[in-house]
Parts: C-alpha cells; sequence; structure tokens
C-alpha cells in the first residue's frame, strides 16, 4: 500500500491508519520533494507547478522500489495525483483509494467545486501571512506531551513544506488544477471516501466522481471535516478494509454503497 | 523525497485537564474579560464556549456563535487553512502557536488574528481551546512587508534576469572578441604574407628591370654589333670588288693578246681565273646584298612592271645552264599582267630562283615559269618558278629562307652557293610589300611562288 500525503501535510498524517495494515500489506510513505522532510535542493519550480510532476514523484517511488499491485491511498489532491499515476501506468497499480477527493475545487459553469477563485487568494494571503517571519511555525520544536513520547524527536522535525514558495506553488497547483477530463481514463478501481461535512470537498463533488469514474465505489463517511484519516482514523480504517476485502468491481461499473 | 515505515505509532494522547468542564457558566469573569479573544471547540469543529472580547470582534452574541460550527467566524480561505493545516497540526501535534486567520466578522468584514491553540481533552470529549489576539495596524505592516518583500523578489528576479542577460551579452561580447582578436591576428598574419609576397614581388620587378636593361643593353650592343658588321661587309665588299674587278680586267687584256700572243693551254687557263674571279665576285655581291638589306640601305624604285617583259629579259641569262643540262623551259606569263614593284629587284628574284631550279634540277628535267592572279581588285599579282628537281622535305621547308642554308649538305658540293639567294630574295619581295612562299614534294620537285602588289591602275 503505498500512502500518499496531501497539501499541507507529509507522510506523519498517515500515522492512525498504516498501523492496520502493516500486518497484511507492505506499507510505503513518502514525501513529495518540496514537503516533509524531503531534500528541498531537489525542487523544481517547473517539474511542480502542476500535479503531473506530484505524479512523477509517485511513479518515480513505484519504480525506485519496482512496485507492483499497488493500492494507492491519496488524500485530497494526492487522489487526482494518484490517478495521474495510474492513467500513465495503469500496470503497476491495483486499486486507488481516494480520501477526500476532488477533481476540480474551484466552481465552473455546470459543476460545484466549493470555490470562488478570490477564496483559493484568501487561502494564499493567509498561507503568506503564516509563513512571514517564523517560517518553521509548522515545525514545533519539542513535543513537550509526556504522555506521547514515542513521536518524541521524530516530529520535531518539519511537519509541512516550510518554504513559502513551495507551499505556495504547491497550493496553486492543487487548487487551480482542473482534472475532470482525466476521470474516464481511469482503468483500476477506485474508491471513493466522501465525508458527510467536507468544505473541501463538498458531497456535490463525490457525486460528480462517483458518475465520472469506471469502477468507482463511492462511500460517505460519518466522519466530518477534510481529514478522517486524523479526525475519524477507526472509520477511515473499516471502510478500506472492507473494500480491500471485496472484489473490484469492474471498470465501467460504478457501485454506491449506502 | 523520504520514504519510511511509520511503526507502530498510537494515537496521540490529549493534554489532561481534569475536572474542567465546557459549562459557559464557569468561565471565568477574569477569562471572559482577557484583553484577548477565547474559543473552545470539538473536534468536529463545535463551538462549546466563547469569551466576551471575541465575541465583541466578531460582533455576535454569544448564542449565536455557541454550538455553532467554527468555521462560521472564519473566511473561506481560512478555512481552507484551517482544514489542510490547523486541524492536521492541532490533531498531530497537539497544539499551534502564533497562526495567522483571516476571520469573518457578523457584518461580513474581516478581523485578522494571531491565534494560539491547545488540543486537550475535557469533559470525556475532545476540545481546542484558542487565544486570539486581534492585530490591526501589525496586519498592516505585515501587509506593507509582503508587499515590499514581494516587490523585493520581483526586482531581485529582475536584477537576476537582467545579470542572466547582462552575463549573457558579456559572455557575447566576449566570444565577439576573441573572435575579433583571431580575426586580426589572421589578418595580421595574411598581411604579413602578402607583404613577404609583396618583396618577393618587388624583388621579382627589380630583377626583370635588371633584367630588361640588360636585356636592352644587350640588343643595344647586338644591333650595334649588327651595324658594325653590315658596315663591314660593305666596306669588305667593295675593297674586295675592286682587286677583283682588276683581276677580270686583266685576265681579259691577256686573252685578247694584247700584251702578247698567248697559247691554248693559256687560254685555258685564263678562262679558269676567269670563271673563279666571277663566281667570286657574286659571292661578294651577294653578300654586299644581304648587309644592305638587313642595314636597310635598301632602295626601292616602284612602278608598273610587265612581269612578260621581266621573264623575256631573264630567260637568256640563265638558257646557257639550262641547255648545259638540257632542261626544258616553258614560259607561261600572261603579257597583260604587271605588278607595282622594282623591275630591277623582280628580275634579281627571278633569276635567282632560276637559278635554283637549273641547279636543283636534274638533267633532262623541266622548269616552268608562270604567273597568275588574285580575282579581287588590289590584291596580288604572282609568279611562279616550278621545277621537276629533287624537291624538299617538309621538315627544311621552313628554313630554306634562312641565311647560308641550303637544301642539304649533299647538294651543297654540286650546287655551289653562299645560301644567301633565298633569304636576299624574299628580303626584298617583302621590301616591296609581296612575299615569296615555297611548297614542294620531296623527290617530285618545288615550286617558287613571289606575290607582289599589283598597281592600282592598269
Amino acid at each position: 500500500m503505498l500512502f500518499v500525503h496531501g497539501f499541507g501535510c507529509d507522510q506523519n498524517m498517515w500515522r492512525f491508519i498504516t498501523p492496520a495494515f502493516e500486518n497484511d500489506y507492505r506499507i510505503v510513505l513518502f514525501d513529495y520533494v518540496g514537503s516533509g522532510k524531503s531534500d528541498l535542493s531537489a525542487y523544481d519550480a517547473d517539474r511542480y507547478a502542476t500535479l503531473a510532476g506530484y505524479a512523477d514523484d509517485v511513479l518515480d517511488v513505484v519504480h525506485a522500489l519496482d512496485l507492483h499491485d499497488v493500492i494507492l491511498v491519496g488524500h485530497s489532491v494526492s487522489s487526482m495525483v494518484g490517478l495521474l499515476a495510474a492513467n500513465r501506468e495503469p500496470e503497476r497499480f491495483a486499486r486507488i483509494v481516494m480520501v477526500g477527493p476532488s477533481p476540480r475545487y474551484v466552481n465552473d459553469e455546470g459543476y460545484v467545486g466549493g470555490f470562488e477563485r478570490k477564496d483559493i487568494e484568501g487561502l494564499l494571503e493567509t498561507m503568506e501571512h503564516n509563513y512571514i517571519g517564523w517560517a518553521n511555525f509548522l515545525a514545533p520544536a519539542v513535543m513537550k506531551n509526556a504522555d506521547r513520547p514515542e513521536l518524541g524527536q521524530e516530529l520535531t522535525d518539519s511537519f509541512c513544506s516550510t518554504d513559502p514558495l513551495i507551499a505556495r506553488r504547491f497550493a496553486e497547483a492543487t487548487f487551480l488544477s482542473d482534472n475532470r477530463a482525466d476521470l474516464a481514463a481511469l482503468s483500476v478501481p477506485s474508491l471513493i471516501m466522501q465525508c458527510s461535512d467536507d468544505m473541501i470537498a463538498p458531497l456535490a463533488v463525490g457525486d460528480y466522481l462517483q458518475r465520472n469514474l469506471p469502477g468507482s465505489t463511492l462511500r460517505v463517511l460519518k466522519a466530518t471535516g477534510h481529514c478522517p484519516h486524523m479526525s475519524h482514523p477507526d472509520e477511515t480504517i473499516a471502510i478500506i478494509q472492507e473494500y480491500l476485502a471485496n472484489p473490484a468491481p469492474n471498470a465501467g461499473v460504478a457501485v454506491t454503497h449506502a | 523525497m523520504s520514504v519510511g515505515s511509520p511503526g507502530g505509532h498510537a494515537a496521540p494522547s490529549p493534554s489532561r485537564d481534569e475536572g474542567a468542564t465546557d459549562d459557559v457558566s464557569r468561565l471565568d469573569p477574569l477569562l471572559d474579560n482577557a484583553p484577548c479573544g477565547f474559543v473552545s471547540f470539538t473536534d468536529d469543529g463545535k463551538v462549546r464556549t466563547a469569551n466576551s472580547t471575541l465575541l465583541d470582534m466578531l460582533g455576535y452574541e454569544r448564542d449565536e456563535l455557541v454550538g455553532a460550527h467554527i468555521e462560521k467566524v472564519f473566511t473561506v480561505g481560512a478555512r481552507i487553512f484551517y482544514q489542510t493545516h490547523f486541524f492536521p497540526l492541532l490533531r498531530l501535534h497537539g497544539r499551534a502557536e502564533e497562526v495567522f486567520f483571516l476571520l469573518r466578522r457578523k457584518d461580513g468584514d474581516d478581523a485578522a488574528a494571531i491565534v494560539n491553540a491547545v488540543r486537550r481533552e475535557r469533559g470525556h470529549e475532545w476540545v481546542t481551546d484558542c487565544v486570539l489576539m486581534h492585530v490591526r495596524e501589525r496586519r498592516k505592516f505585515e501587509d506593507a512587508l509582503l508587499r515590499a518583500k514581494e516587490m523585493a523578489d520581483s526586482a531581485r528576479a529582475e536584477a537576476d534576469l537582467e545579470r542572466a542577460r547582462v552575463q549573457e551579452a558579456n559572455d557575447l561580447l566576449e566570444r565577439q572578441a576573441i573572435e575579433l582578436e583571431v580575426g586580426q591576428q589572421q589578418l595580421m598574419e595574411q598581411a604579413e604574407e602578402l607583404e613577404t609576397q609583396a618583396e618577393e614581388l618587388r624583388g621579382m620587378n627589380d630583377a626583370l628591370i635588371d633584367r630588361g636593361e640588360e636585356l636592352e643593353r644587350l640588343r643595344a650592343v647586338a644591333e650595334e654589333a649588327n651595324h658594325a658588321k653590315s658596315a663591314f661587309l660593305a666596306v669588305m665588299s667593295h675593297e674586295l670588288r675592286t682587286p677583283l674587278n682588276a683581276i677580270g680586267g686583266y685576265v681579259q687584256l691577256i686573252e685578247m693578246g694584247i700584251h702578247g700572243p698567248v697559247t691554248d693551254a693559256q687560254v685555258d687557263a685564263l678562262s679558269r681565273i676567269s670563271r673563279s674571279q666571277r663566281h667570286l665576285l657574286r659571292l661578294i655581291n651577294d653578300v654586299l646584298n644581304l648587309a644592305r638589306i638587313e642595314s636597310g640601305r635598301v632602295e626601292y624604285n616602284l612602278e608598273s612592271v610587265v612581269l612578260r617583259q621581266v621573264a623575256d629579259t631573264v630567260l637568256p641569262m640563265i638558257e646557257p645552264q639550262l641547255n648545259a643540262r638540257r632542261i626544258r623551259c616553258e614560259v607561261a606569263v600572261p603579257p597583260s599582267f604587271r605588278a607595282l614593284a622594282d623591275r630591277e629587284k623582280v628580275q634579281q628574284i627571278l633569276l635567282n630562283l632560276l637559278s635554283n631550279a637549273s641547279k636543283f634540277t636534274p638533267a633532262g628535267g623541266r622548269v616552268t615559269v608562270d604567273a597568275f592572279a588574285d580575282a579581287e581588285p588590289n590584291a596580288t599579282v604572282s609568279l611562279r618558278v616550278s621545277d621537276t628537281g629533287v624537291g624538299i622535305a617538309a621538315d627544311r621547308l621552313e628554313h630554306i629562307f634562312e641565311p647560308f642554308v641550303q637544301v642539304d649538305d649533299s647538294h651543297t658540293r654540286r650546287s655551289e652557293g653562299t645560301g644567301l639567294g633565298l633569304a636576299i630574295s624574299r628580303d626584298l619581295a617583302r621590301g616591296m610589300g609581296g612575299d615569296l612562299r615555297a611548297e614542294s614534294v620531296e623527290g617530285k620537285g618545288s615550286a617558287f611562288t613571289l606575290s607582289l602588289p599589283r598597281p592600282l591602275k592598269q
């Protein structure tokens, strides 16, 4: 299972999920270049200007570890990154699990994404102010909670991208992306995990995806918010396990579970 | 990228705050009126409590906010930031500090705040307690700082671009300078080479001038020598002819018996002396003629000459030689043919040609004199002497007009002469504006054609 973090975090976001799959699957985690503990010197602004560059990162990991029958679990924007990677090399992938996916965040004619362009600019402004002066605010120096010593030193490292330019570019690549035209090409079975109240990926987006993704299964979670793997890890694990336990529907047949 | 395995991490436990509840009534008056906003909300975002300072900041009544979703007080951009950054941070780290948020007041205006937050379990649920510092002037300052930073960044980018352009232009100039230097080097080398060549050419030119001067000097010397030769020959011929004429005269006197009776044997001897004297005189005359011609001292008295008359005059002079060798002579010259020429010179040439013919034609042969004229007016008229003699080889034909040349050595023995006849004849022909040409087939005979200008009026 290849877990791919979304915008704003790094591979640590999966820490509540991966233990449940460790016994049955090989677990692979990584940080995109520009995020987490990646080598920032490898960052190429042109490569990461669009999601295709992040799909390159996914395929680089797949090739480097020579992975086959990959179950890709992607959060948020990485659902679409996984889709792009699977469209490029479908033979490598067995299933795509999408946590809070959206093919387009900005509203369009006849399409509800949930946001207007100015909302994205508001996000960029908020990010700017948060990166000014104390760029490493997202990297708390010490975990002071004595009851979590196991997290200890590991989390003293950066939690998220600490470079404001990289973070801004990732935000733009994410929230200004439009992958609606790529959906129909997916030949790998997919699971759409839709939270019941997610302002980033509204219910309408989940419906849109389920209609347009061949071989997709839509599950609407009781969990609210955009990060069920962190806010409701048990439900998230159960749904993924259930999905993986059942045979995947053929591509082109969409199944909705109640 | 960093790839790793998460290990067996357990969900983080919240900070303990035993006995605390979310009961608004228990909000300490000090906290309620503290000079900063305070809000507490669950993991699901439901607001449990908010202090008066925050309510004032946002323009809400307490019951409008408590129970509502915390996102209600965020701008849309702040909601995204909350979902993508703030919530994961709280969930994974349990706290967040100095986070900038754009809040939305009830009246729709934005209110910026710096937030410190701690996530903890209280009253059997997980809540996040936040304090919010309203930032107004600081935000303006930060905005200005950000704009300035943006401008600085863009100016730096521009400067980098400009520097790159300058560098590129510099590199280009440097390359061009190098190319120019190389080109200049090449030009200098070429110039040096040209200079060397010019030097050589100057040297050659000087040598040629020297050579030319030398040649000019040599030519002058040769000319002088030639003049001297001609003068010498003229003088010598004259000096030789005088005693020879004396010898001839006195031989005739002795033959005539003026100095007493002569015996038959003496007559015979005198005849031999007389023949030798005439031969010698002829040789000397030839040499004298050539010398005169070469020194340009020959005068031509051009007149309309009837060629038939010339032939009639010359033929008796050569008849004794022809008869002696039983050579038949045929003359076929129309009486109307005239040439613009010096009569005596034409006679001399014809005599020379007939004399040669008689010498080189075997006994019993035939000599023909005929004439023809070009059809065109003002062209030439020609007098031709043909024989049935030994002929002349083609490779010798071109040399026979050179002085002192005869057909070959074997003929020289039986055909005595100076070898000057043809050279003199051609010089004379050319001196009159005509020419003398020869054609021959070896063993069959030769033909010499004297061409002369025709008189303008006939």
